[in-house]
């Protein structure tokens, strides 16, 4: 298990060390900071100026020393917008959305089973119709529609809601249910589609030989065995969810990592965007890790295949 | 045997996750949710959305629009200020001001004035004020915008004097001086401050980066109490969802809401003082040829733009410059939608070399204005009707900065940009230095005669500096053509029916508090 892990880790850290290079000069290609910070009729000098209080005015190579050596130390650097330290800033954020990703993953989990099982038990039932629509809305509309229509219908029309920010339970409604769509509908598929192939397995009709109850066969039979998939894959949707709540945060006025980095990139700030990209990129790695550590232990296969 | 040793660790995970979310769902019930307690209801506070966050309270920077709204007469207050609708200056911590010399200016501050931390307002504090925005290394906002980075030079005469020399005679100085917020002589006068502290009816109580800047009422303001104690502003980027938030009692009022933003009965619609317009680039072909200029002026179907996409809010322009300004022309009348003759001045440039195939980029900014994206392909449309290749960009503010100011982008080829200026200051001379000088910070071309015509205007005076500066509005398009000018547009503002506010054409740049009162105590 040891040897699978840190062969996993290993290999989570090559796309970790892509996005600490790639994050800074992405960064550097939305532009020159100057024009947003200084006003439009600064002067040849001012600009020379600010250029050299933040080092921009130094060789690209030598930025990219500077920021990862701060990156060693643990420095990120401070933000141009509001000269606070961009670490802070970034760790201040992030467990807004970490709260986001987490209810709503849960949330998604609960009803895909629920959905899922209910479908590939009875097909054809409501349930498995239902299924087939959630995921076709899941994959044809986007997050922003569901957002601006869900505002309108429970919070304008109904007033059932608030409309955005995060002034009490009521306000994760609306956020959730917009991130919500998208892992339900595919989840749900996933365990569908697993719990169909389990329950026609010979060890369900032995245990349906053995007199077990359809909740039974359903609950410690099959589902145990369609977890596997289901977990991985929603182990993937945690990973966007983290890394794409970006538009549902903006929309809502969530102050997660994807609104401090939708604003430190309209903002040119550079140092809070590569501190919440770096974040966030962490925060997948370990996910990852902690992902396939799970998926080990419940299937050895998987840890000896890694191994061999 | 094997499911048996797979249970264990299962029922570990399942632990693991059950606890997980149990800690986390408590964990966000508790940290998100106390981050807002400031946004309840309160008949006290006045919950306003913004669209974007201010990039900075620094008084010095308040020419920005989002800094503006919240600094200006709320947080700090400059010497004089100008009524947004008559256009009179008017006193505030200035009690008088004279004109001593050609180039010096005296104005009497007046007494009794204290700054929310406690100190008294003084001549001293005006003239660090004056020196630290435009004298001083912080490359302040309000410099070029209003000052032209003219060096001046500014005495105290006595506790209640300040004079301010300038380098030539200025007969528009103390206009110049109502975008100067007046700021105590202790404020640092080397790095811009996040929390300013002024002499207006409220003080920062707090910012939350990020997420909301409550103000609550400075209790050494000068003047008589606001009704409301407290102001939250908060900033939502999505135009209906500020409009519901607002038909929703999620805020008291919205801002920079388009037509189409859903804010009904609560949407009040008023004149902003903005105006479009589509720059063009005369310095590359085919753009450089007046034909071409004059042809895309003659494309764009105004009316159409703002019947259909405006939805009638706004008026077609003919000019940069709105009615109320100093210098406004009201004999200039938009340009017609003549796509015939259009297309005839196109053929002939054509016949004469001029190469009008080549690909022209036009360029918007994302957001600038309800409706952009809609107006800027109907712009392309008509443009591809008379024979042009034009190809859209849009950018964000910082990408389609580097097209609007100078030092512009080199080798861009031929640029439209779609820009919106407001005049905020009350006399074209602010729009002329910056839009239509050769060198101007925002100008892509120019000619020396129109350069001249210009200076001579903004040396006047009353009704000659009237009739000189609308004079010069009305020979940009004949003899520079630099401009096809759009519409003049109006804005809408949601307010809650508790509220009680008439918004101006200031508004959008200084929404004053103090001027919101309880909708029952008013004739509102």
């Amino acid at each position: 298990m040891f040897t699978f892990l840190r062969r996993r880790m290993f290999t989570s850290l090559i796309p970790l060390v892509i996005v600490l290079f790639g994050v800074f000069f992405m960064a550097r290609l939305t532009g020159d900071p100057t024009n947003l910070y200084l006003p439009v009729s600064a002067t040849p000098d001012q600009r020379a100026e600010f250029a050299a209080a933040h080092g921009l005015d130094k060789p690209i190579w030598q930025q990219m020393f500077d920021y990862l050596s701060g990156v060693i130390h643990l420095d990120f650097g401070e933000s141009l917008k509001t000269g606070q330290e961009a670490a802070g800033m970034a760790l201040k954020a992030f467990p807004a959305t970490l709260q986001l990703a987490f209810v709503t993953l849960l949330l998604s989990i609960l009803g895909s089973v629920i959905i899922g099982c209910w479908a590939a038990y009875r097909p054809n039932s409501i349930a498995d119709r239902f299924s087939s629509l959630l995921s076709m809305t899941a994959a044809s509309v986007p997050d922003f529609w569901f957002a601006i229509t869900g505002i309108w219908i429970f919070a304008v029309v109904a007033g059932w809601l608030p409309t955005s920010g995060t002034g009490g339970v009521l306000s994760w409604v609306l956020p959730i249910a917009t991130l919500m769509i998208r892992p339900l509908g595919v989840l749900t598929q996933v365990v569908r589609g697993a719990m169909v192939s389990a329950l026609s397995a010979p060890y369900v009709k032995v245990a349906r030989s053995k007199g077990a109850g359809d909740l039974r066969v359903v609950t410690h039979h099959a589902l145990r065995n369609a977890a596997a998939p289901a977990l991985t894959v929603a182990g993937d949707l945690a990973v966007g969810l983290i890394n794409g709540a970006v538009v549902v945060e903006a929309i809502f006025g969530w102050p997660g990592i994807g609104k401090l980095m939708i604003d430190s990139i309209l903002q040119r700030d550079f140092a809070v965007l590569q501190a919440a990209v770096l974040l966030t990129a962490v925060s997948i790695f370990i996910l990852n890790i902690v992902i396939d550590a799970g998926l080990a232990l419940l299937d050895p296969r998987v840890r000896d295949k890694a191994t061999v | 045997m094997q499911i048996a040793s797979l249970r264990s660790p299962r029922r570990r995970i399942a632990g693991v996750l059950a606890t997980s979310a149990v800690a986390l769902l408590t964990v966000s019930g508790c940290s998100v949710a106390n981050t807002t307690q400031s946004e309840s209801a309160s008949p006290d506070t006045l919950r306003i959305v913004l669209p974007q966050e201010p990039p900075t309270l620094e008084p010095c920077d308040a020419s920005l629009t989002a800094t503006g709204v919240v600094v200006r007469s709320n947080i700090t207050e400059p010497l004089i200020e100008r009524n947004p609708t008559t256009g009179e200056l008017q006193p505030l911590l200035a009690s008088g001001w004279k004109q001593v010399e050609p180039n010096v200016w005296r104005f009497t501050t007046v007494s009794g004035v204290k700054f929310s931390n406690g100190a008294t307002f003084d001549a001293e504090d005006a003239a660090f004020s004056i020196k630290r925005t435009f004298n001083g290394a912080i490359g302040c906002d309000v410099n070029g915008y209003v000052f032209d980075d003219s060096k001046t030079e500014v005495n105290v005469v006595d506790p209640n004097t300040v004079e301010v020399r300038t380098e030539a005679p200025d007969p528009i100085l103390p206009l110049r001086l109502s975008f100067i917020e007046m700021v105590p002589r202790t404020t640092d006068p080397d790095a811009k401050v996040r929390q300013p502290i002024g002499t207006g009816p409220y003080m920062v109580d707090f910012w939350d980066s990020g997420q909301r800047i409550a103000l609550k009422a400075n209790p050494n303001y000068h003047g008589d109490a606001p009704q409301f104690n407290r102001a939250i502003y908060q900033w939502r980027g999505e135009g209906s969802v500020r409009a519901a938030m607002v038909t929703n009692d999620e805020a008291d009022l919205a801002t920079s809401l388009g037509p189409e933003d859903g804010a009904g009965d609560l949407g009040t619609a008023y004149v902003n003082n903005e105006t479009t317009a589509l720059r063009m680039q005369g310095t590359d072909a085919p753009l450089d040829d007046i034909r071409v200029r004059e042809a895309i002026a003659y494309s764009i179907n105004r009316d159409g733009i703002v019947d259909a996409l405006f939805q009638g809010l706004g008026k077609p322009a003919g000019q940069l410059v709105g009615k109320g300004i100093v210098g406004y022309n009201d004999q200039v009348t938009p340009t017609a939608y003549d796509l015939d003759h259009a297309k005839k001045l196109i053929d002939e440039a054509r016949a004469d070399g001029v190469p009008v195939d080549r690909t022209i980029r036009l360029i918007g900014r994302t957001g600038q204005f309800p409706k952009i994206n809609e107006t800027i392909e109907a712009i392309q449309f008509s443009l591809s009707k008379i024979g042009l290749d034009v190809k859209i960009e849009m950018m964000d503010t910082s990408g389609q900065m580097q097209y609007q100011t100078r030092p512009f982008v080199p080798g861009s080829g031929p640029v439209l940009l779609m820009i919106m200026h407001g005049n905020q200051a009350g006399d074209t001379q602010f729009t002329l230095d910056q839009y239509m000088l050769s060198d101007g910070y925002q100008s892509t071309f120019g000619t020396t005669e129109y350069d001249e015509e210009i200076r001579k205007a903004e040396a006047l005076t009353g009704d000659a500096r009237q009739n000189a500066l609308a004079q010069v509005l009305a020979d940009e398009p004949t003899k520079i053509r630099q401009y096809a000018y759009i519409a003049h547009m109006e804005a809408v503002l949601a307010k809650s029916p508790k509220v009680a506010y008439q918004p101006n054409s200031a508004t959008g740049d200084e929404m004053r508090l103090a001027e919101m009162t309880h909708a029952t105590s008013s004739n509102d």
